[in-house]
């Protein structure tokens, strides 16, 4: 448990200096909040909001675990911590940590634009409801970012992930309302994880049960992504290990 | 008692084969070198010991254990020969994080200080120049006090201060009964550190000693002389105004040059260098 302390630690310190990534990261799904969201009426801002914390964290998942796996992988510095005694799920509970981290700054800084500038009040309640949708919600894309991050080469990882992000982010409906989508991406929307976790979060917001559907779709697609990143992993490690 | 182990490995990639079943023991409290041209299987054979790979055939053990376990990896200190850091962390930060995997790390102090680098603790990786990030690295191998500790090409890149603190530092691990394995290419460090040598050409050990064994393997004395320009000898070689020869008979190689009234002036005989033997060995095959 120290060792995932001192290697999430080392991670996070490393990332939290280069303001390149910071900013970007915690500034932008704050932003777009903005731009799309905050002119919502009745529960509109409570499940803009909402949806918008999970674009802020999954952008964490592709882009931490995505771009940073996928660029690490063949770097000296990770060849010389693999000589470290630690073992492997030591590296990836300490990444799961530190990407928390920052996951959680962002969607803070959503609910604080939020609350600040839009006609949205938090209760504890439903703070805690939307503290554990994004939790579970998010934890099926974190898997995907790792899957990306074994699978792309180095240099594809970065557009790949962008790509991926912004297509999903959009057609899952974490900017708009699902029903303000053109009609074309209204038929794919329903089958994106993103819009499993668009539901799971809008529920959330607006204080309703948890829909068991869109959980049991995010616990499909976790599966699905965990045989990926499994399977690239070991692909990787066969490659590496030659 | 055995620190480290290869057994008869075999190591290919694609066509070529990076070591051909290739042995080798080093044992506790010793500076084992790795010696040989580029090229020659060294690093290959650390990255099997550490289990960063594994050998197509043969097996590989530290203290007893498959290095790939974590148990295993506990006694090792480990400095690649590429270096890198994430940038942005500081000198004194990576140390820490290497320190906390060990249960008896060095004191930060003492690494800092055999090293020289308590100016640097503060300073982020990036910003080092890459001498001084060499040395870090060299440095983060001892770190956790490990009793074995693999160098590969420790020095190169690195000035003569830098290089003698690492060769200090090296010394002291073995004095207080730790284990070094150290490649290198250049035999002034091999020499100058090394209990036993391992001479490593295309992936296998043509020689394996002291490094007085290496030297009384070849056998030969040089012997040198100022001589007059217009003397030619069997088998000597003029290296300016001197003539130089190796031979195996040392004495009566001069006395027969004494007999033929050779002018002997500034006359000097003395056992080769490593490096000297090893060229001799080679001209020799």
């Amino acid at each position: 448990m120290t060792l995932v302390l001192a290697h999430a630690r080392a991670m996070t310190v490393e990332l939290a200096r280069h303001p390149a990534y910071v900013v970007p990261t915690l500034a932008f799904p704050a932003v777009f909040f903005l731009f799309f969201a905050s002119s919502a009426s009745g529960n509109g801002p409570a499940v803009r909001m909402a949806t918008f914390t999970g674009f802020a964290a999954i952008g964490v998942a592709f882009f931490q675990f995505g771009v940073g796996i996928a660029v690490e992988r063949g770097s000296p510095w990770e060849a010389y911590v693999r000589t470290l005694p630690a073992g492997v799920g030591v590296r990836l509970a300490a990444r799961l940590l530190s990407a928390a981290v920052f996951a959680a700054a962002a969607a803070a800084v959503v609910v604080a634009v939020a609350v600040a500038l839009t006609p949205v009040s938090l209760t504890g309640p439903r703070c805690l409801a939307l503290a554990v949708a994004l939790v579970g919600g998010v934890a099926p894309f974190a898997l995907l970012g790792v899957a990306i991050g074994y699978w792309a080469p180095p240099r594809g990882a970065l557009p790949i992930a962008n790509l991926l992000y912004l297509v999903l982010s959009y057609a899952g409906g974490l900017w708009f309302r699902p029903q303000r989508l053109p009609p074309f991406v209204e038929h794919v929307s329903p089958l994106l994880p993103t819009r499993a976790l668009a539901d799971v979060l809008a529920a959330a917001a607006v204080g309703a049960g948890p829909p068991w559907r869109p959980w049991a779709a995010l616990a499909a697609f976790a599966a699905l992504f965990a045989i990926a990143a499994v399977w690239g992993y070991r692909r990787d490690e066969g490659r590496r290990y030659r | 008692m055995i620190a480290a182990e290869l057994t008869a490995v075999t190591k290919r990639f694609g066509s070529v084969t990076a070591l051909d079943r290739f042995t080798l023991v080093v044992r506790e409290a010793e500076v084992l070198s790795l010696l040989g041209p580029n090229g020659a299987g060294k690093s290959t054979a650390i990255a099997l010991l550490l289990g960063l790979r594994v050998p197509d055939s043969g097996a590989a053990r530290l203290f007893g254990l498959d290095p790939r376990r974590t148990a295993a990896r506990r006694s090792v200190g480990v400095a690649p020969q590429e270096t890198a850091f994430p940038p942005t962390l500081r000198v004194a930060e990576v140390i820490e994080f290497v320190r906390c995997h060990y249960a008896w790390p060095l004191d930060a102090s003492v690494l800092s200080e055999r090293f020289g680098l308590e100016r640097l603790l503060r300073r982020q990786l990036g910003g080092l120049s890459g001498g001084e990030r060499r040395l870090v690295a060299v440095a983060l191998a001892f770190a956790g006090r490990p009793r074995f500790v693999a160098l590969d090409e420790p020095t190169a890149g690195l000035d003569g201060e830098a290089r003698l603190r690492v060769w200090n530092a090296a010394r002291a691990h073995v004095r207080e009964g730790g284990t070094v394995l150290l490649t290198t290419h250049q035999l002034e460090e091999a020499e100058a550190l090394a209990q036993r040598i391992v001479l490593l050409e295309a992936g296998a050990a043509v020689a394996d000693g002291t490094v007085a064994e290496i030297k009384r393997a070849a056998g030969l004395t040089r012997v040198s002389f100022r001589a007059p320009p217009e003397l030619i000898l069997d088998g000597a070689v003029c290296d300016g105004e001197r003539l130089r020869a190796d031979v195996e008979h040392a004495g009566a190689f001069v006395g027969s040059l004494a007999r033929r009234g050779v002018q002997l002036d500034e006359l000097e005989v003395r056992p080769l260098t490593l490096e000297e033997a090893l060229a001799a060995r080679k001209a020799a095959r």
